[in-house]
C-alpha cells in the first residue's frame, strides 16, 4: 500500500513540517514588563510614584507587553503584580541622606544588601516581603529597578513639593532610558496625552491647585 | 510583673502597638494603641460627593474597594437613590473577589507563621505528608512531588542561613506544636496561595477596570457598559472569563484554605478557650440580591453578651436602631473632646499627648453601639448567621465542626467566641463567599440575558442638607461611612472602620475594646517571645492603615519587642 496516497498521512506530514518551520522562525515570547508607581497620592511627596507613572504613560507609548500601573500602597498585595515578570521598574519615594528631590536608582541587590540603609516609605515592607515570597515560589522578576526620589514631606493632605514634582519629569526620562537600554519598545508619543492628576486638582476650580505654577506635562 | 510592648504588631501593614502586663504566665492588663494619625476625613470636606469614593479608596492601599463602595453607598443613602440590579451584582462580585483575596492573604501570609514552624520542614516525610493531606482533601496541590519540591525550597532557604523576612519568626517556640508534615502541607499552600491571589485580582480588575483602585463606580451605580454584541463592553466572552476565574479559585478556597483552617483548629484546641474578649457582635447585611436592596445573601445582626439566642437581625441598611446606636468616644484617643460623638456630628481634630495608661494613648477613636464596645469581623458574620438560622452559614459551619471533631474537639457555635474561632470563622466565611461568587455571577448573567443593560441612575443633589450612611461588611468587619451633604458638597465625613471597632481604646466608662479585653488571661510562656499575644491580636486581622494614617514615615521598623 502506498502510504503517501493516504490523505490523512499527507496532512500529518505537512503539519510536522509547518511546526518545524514555525519553530525555526519563531520570535522568543515577549518579555513581561511592568512599570509600577508606589505611594499614597493623599500624602504629599509620597505620591511621587503614581505621579511619575501617569506622566510616563502620557509621554511614552510602549508595547503591549509593558503594563504601566499605579498600585498605590499595596503592602503584601504587591506580590501578584510582580509574579512571573521579566522586568519591573518601580517609582517610589525613598529615604536617603541626599537632598529632597534627588533621584536615586537601585537594583534588587541593593534592596537586600542595604536593606537597613535603603528605606522606602511606609509601604516598603510589602516590597521586601513580596519579593521573598516570590523567590521561594520561583516566580521572582528577573530584574527589578527602583527609581526613587527623596521626599521633602509626606504629610497627610499636603500637596506634592515643587522639588519632587520636577524630579518626576526627570524620572520619566530615566524610566524610558532604562527600557530602551533593554531593547523594550518605548517611543515618545507624537502628541503627549494630558495626564490625569486628579488628586492634585483644586476641588473648586478643577484646575491644578494654585500652589503649583509652571506645570508642564 | 513584666510589661511587654510590641510595636508594630502587624506583619506587614500598619502601625499598631500593643502593651501588656504579664504576671504568672498570663496577661493581666492590655492597651491597644495606634501610633499614627488619621486625617482621612478632613480631606473629603467640601468635596463633590460624586468623587468622594475616588479619594476614599486611597485611605488604605490594601482595602481600596471597600472604602470606595461604602462611600458611594453613603451618598446614595443620603439621596435615597436606588441603583440598578446589574450594578448591585457587579459590585457584589468585586466585593467577593476582594474579600476572598484578603482572607487568603491573611490566613497564609499574614498569620500562618504564628502557628507553622518552617524550621521543622526539613524533618518532614513528604510521602507521609501527602497521604495526610489526601486523607482530608482532594486538592491537586498536595501531591508528594509538589510537597517534595516545597521541602527542597525550604531546605535551600534554611541552608543559606539568609532567612530574610522569615528571620523574625518565633521558631522553636514551645507553643508551636504542628508535626513537620503538617508544617510542610501548610507552607506548600502558603506558596500556592500566591497564584490564587492573582486570580482574585483579575476578577476585580475585569469588573473594576483596574486593580487596585477600581475605576468603574459611580454614585448611582457602575460605569460598566453592557452590550452583548460589542467586543468592547461587558459581553458573554467577558462573563465567561469571569466564570472560569471564579471556578479556578473555588477549589483552593474549599479544598486547601478551609481544610487547612480546620486542621489548624483540630491541632490547637486550647485556643478555643482563649481570646474571647468583648462578646458583643455586630455585622451588617451585604451582597444585596435586588435593586432596592431589600434582600441580602449575607445576614446582619447584633448579639450582646455572647448570648446567641438574643440575636437581633438587621434586615437592611435602613435599620433605624444601628443609625441611632453608633457613636465614637474620644476620651482616650488623641483628638480634642471627651465622651461620645454621633458620626454625622463627629470631629477629627488632633490633640496629641504622650502615651498615658490612664489618659489618651492612641489615634484610634472608640466606636460604641448603645454605649457598648462591639466585636466586628468574620466571627460576627458567622455567629449572627448561625444564630439566625441562615442556611449557607449553617452548612459551612457544620462542615467545619464535623471535620474538626474527626481528630479534635467537638465544637458548638459558642466555642467560636475565641482566638481560634476567629481564624475558623474567616475560613467558613470564605467558603460561603466562594459559593456566593458563582451565584452572583449567575444573577448578573441571567439579568443581562433578560435584556436589562442598565447600570446607572443619575443622582440629583438637593439644595438643603441631607445625611446618609453607607454600610459594607468588609473582610475585617462592619464598615460604615457617614456623610453630611449640603448644597452638593460634603460638609462632614466620618469613616467608622472595622479596625476602629476592634482596636478601640477604653471609653469614658473605662470599658476596654475587643483587642484589649481579648488579651486578658492570654497565656505568655516567654515574655521575650510573646507569640501567644500575636496569635490573639492577629486573629482579628488587624490593619491599621485605614484605622489611622501616617504622620511620620521615617521608620523602617522590624517588629520590636520591649520588655520593661
Amino acid at each position: 500500500m502506498n502510504t503517501s496516497s493516504d490523505p490523512s498521512r499527507l496532512q500529518g506530514d505537512f503539519r510536522l513540517e509547518l511546526n518545524a518551520f514555525q519553530h525555526e522562525t519563531m520570535l522568543p515570547p515577549p518579555k513581561r514588563i511592568r512599570v509600577i508607581g508606589l505611594g499614597n497620592v493623599l500624602m504629599g511627596d509620597d505620591g511621587f510614584g503614581p505621579l511619575t507613572v501617569e506622566r510616563f504613560h502620557c509621554k511614552y507609548e510602549c508595547g503591549l507587553n509593558v503594563e504601566v500601573i499605579d498600585l498605590g500602597t499595596p503592602g503584601l498585595d504587591l506580590a501578584p503584580y510582580l509574579h512571573g515578570t521579566d522586568l519591573v521598574v518601580i517609582a517610589d519615594a525613598v529615604h536617603s541622606l541626599e537632598k529632597p528631590g534627588a533621584l536615586c536608582i537601585y537594583c534588587e541587590d541593593d534592596l537586600i544588601t542595604q536593606g537597613a540603609q535603603l528605606r522606602l516609605t511606609a509601604h516598603d515592607p510589602g516590597l521586601v516581603e513580596s519579593l521573598a515570597h516570590l523567590r521561594l515560589a520561583g516566580e521572582i522578576p528577573s530584574e527589578l529597578i527602583i527609581v526613587g526620589v527623596v521626599p521633602e514631606s509626606c504629610e497627610f493632605g499636603k500637596p506634592i513639593s515643587p522639588a519632587v514634582f520636577s524630579a518626576s519629569s526627570i524620572a520619566v526620562e530615566k524610566i524610558a532610558g532604562l527600557l530602551v537600554e533593554r531593547s523594550v519598545s518605548c517611543f515618545r508619543r507624537s502628541a503627549a496625552l494630558p495626564p490625569n492628576l486628579w488628586w492634585l486638582l483644586d476641588h473648586r476650580s478643577k484646575s491644578l491647585a494654585t500652589w503649583f505654577t509652571g506645570f508642564t506635562s | 510583673m513584666a510589661r511587654i510592648t510590641i510595636d508594630p504588631i502587624t506583619r506587614i501593614e500598619g502601625h499598631l502597638r500593643i502593651d501588656v502586663e504579664v504576671d504568672g504566665g498570663s496577661v493581666q492588663k492590655a492597651w491597644a494603641s495606634c501610633t499614627m494619625w488619621r486625617g482621612i476625613e478632613n480631606i473629603l470636606k467640601n468635596r463633590d460627593p460624586r468623587e468622594g469614593w475616588v479619594f476614599a479608596q486611597r485611605f488604605c492601599g490594601v482595602c481600596t474597594t471597600v472604602h470606595a463602595m461604602a462611600s458611594v453607598r453613603a451618598v446614595e443613602d443620603a439621596l435615597q437613590l436606588e441603583i440598578p440590579a446589574n450594578a448591585q451584582y457587579i459590585r457584589n462580585l468585586i466585593l467577593t473577589g476582594h474579600a476572598l483575596h484578603d482572607h487568603i492573604v491573611h490566613f497564609y501570609h499574614l498569620s500562618a507563621l504564628d502557628w507553622v514552624d518552617i524550621t521543622t520542614i526539613p524533618r518532614a516525610d513528604p510521602a507521609r505528608a501527602a497521604s495526610i493531606a489526601d486523607g482530608v482533601s482532594n486538592w491537586p496541590g498536595n501531591s508528594r512531588g509538589e510537597l517534595e519540591a516545597v521541602q527542597n525550597k525550604v531546605n535551600g532557604l534554611l541552608g543559606s542561613g539568609q532567612l530574610g523576612i522569615f528571620s523574625n519568626g518565633y521558631w522553636g517556640h514551645p507553643a508551636m506544636r504542628l508535626s513537620p508534615e503538617m508544617n510542610l502541607i501548610l507552607f506548600a499552600h502558603y506558596l500556592q496561595a500566591l497564584e490564587f491571589q492573582r486570580r482574585a485580582c483579575q476578577v476585580v480588575g475585569i469588573l473594576g477596570g483596574k486593580t487596585p483602585h477600581i475605576q468603574n463606580l459611580a454614585v448611582g451605580g457602575v460605569m460598566n457598559a453592557i452590550n452583548l454584541n460589542s467586543l468592547a463592553t461587558m459581553n458573554m466572552d467577558r462573563l465567561g472569563t469571569l466564570q472560569s476565574l471564579l471556578q479556578e479559585m473555588i477549589p483552593f478556597v474549599q479544598q486547601a484554605y478551609f481544610v487547612d483552617a480546620c486542621l489548624l483548629a483540630a491541632s490547637y484546641p486550647e485556643w478555643f478557650r482563649y481570646g474571647r474578649g468583648v462578646a458583643n457582635y455586630l455585622a451588617v447585611p451585604d451582597l444585596p440580591v435586588d435593586a432596592k436592596a431589600t434582600k441580602f445573601d449575607l445576614p446582619g445582626g447584633v448579639i450582646m453578651n455572647g448570648n446567641l439566642g438574643s440575636v437581633r437581625t438587621i434586615q437592611d441598611w435602613h435599620d433605624q436602631p444601628i443609625r441611632a446606636a453608633v457613636a465614637e468616644d474620644l476620651t482616650h484617643a488623641w483628638y480634642s473632646g471627651d465622651g461620645a460623638q454621633q458620626p454625622w456630628k463627629g470631629t477629627t481634630d488632633p490633640d496629641y499627648t504622650n502615651f498615658q495608661d490612664n489618659g489618651k494613648y492612641t489615634w484610634v477613636k472608640a466606636p460604641r453601639y448603645d454605649g457598648q464596645p462591639m466585636q466586628v469581623g468574620p466571627l460576627s458574620n458567622i455567629l449572627v448567621g448561625y444564630a439566625s438560622g441562615h442556611p449557607l452559614t449553617r452548612k459551612w459551619t457544620d462542615a467545619a465542626f464535623s471535620r474538626i471533631s474527626a481528630n479534635g474537639p467537638k465544637l458548638t457555635p459558642d466555642a467560636l467566641q475565641s482566638t481560634m474561632g476567629r481564624y475558623l470563622a474567616r475560613a467558613i466565611r470564605s467558603a460561603m463567599l466562594s459559593d456566593l461568587a458563582l451565584e452572583h455571577w449567575q444573577l448578573l448573567t441571567d439579568n443581562i440575558l433578560k435584556g436589562d443593560d442598565t447600570t446607572y441612575n443619575p443622582p440629583q443633589f438637593p439644595q438643603h442638607e441631607v445625611v446618609g450612611v453607607g454600610m459594607h461588611e468588609a473582610p475585617r468587619g462592619t464598615l460604615s461611612h457617614w456623610v453630611v451633604i449640603d448644597k452638593g458638597v460634603f460638609s462632614n465625613y466620618q469613616a467608622v472602620v472595622p479596625t476602629t471597632w476592634n482596636a478601640s481604646p477604653r471609653d469614658q466608662r473605662g470599658n476596654p475594646g475587643p483587642y484589649e479585653s481579648s488579651l486578658l488571661a492570654n497565656p505568655v510562656a516567654d515574655p521575650v517571645k510573646p507569640l501567644e499575644v500575636l496569635r490573639t491580636v492577629h486573629s482579628f486581622d488587624p490593619c491599621m492603615a485605614c484605622a489611622c494614617h501616617t504622620l511620620d514615615v521615617s521608620g523602617r521598623q522590624i517588629a520590636q519587642v520591649k520588655v520593661l
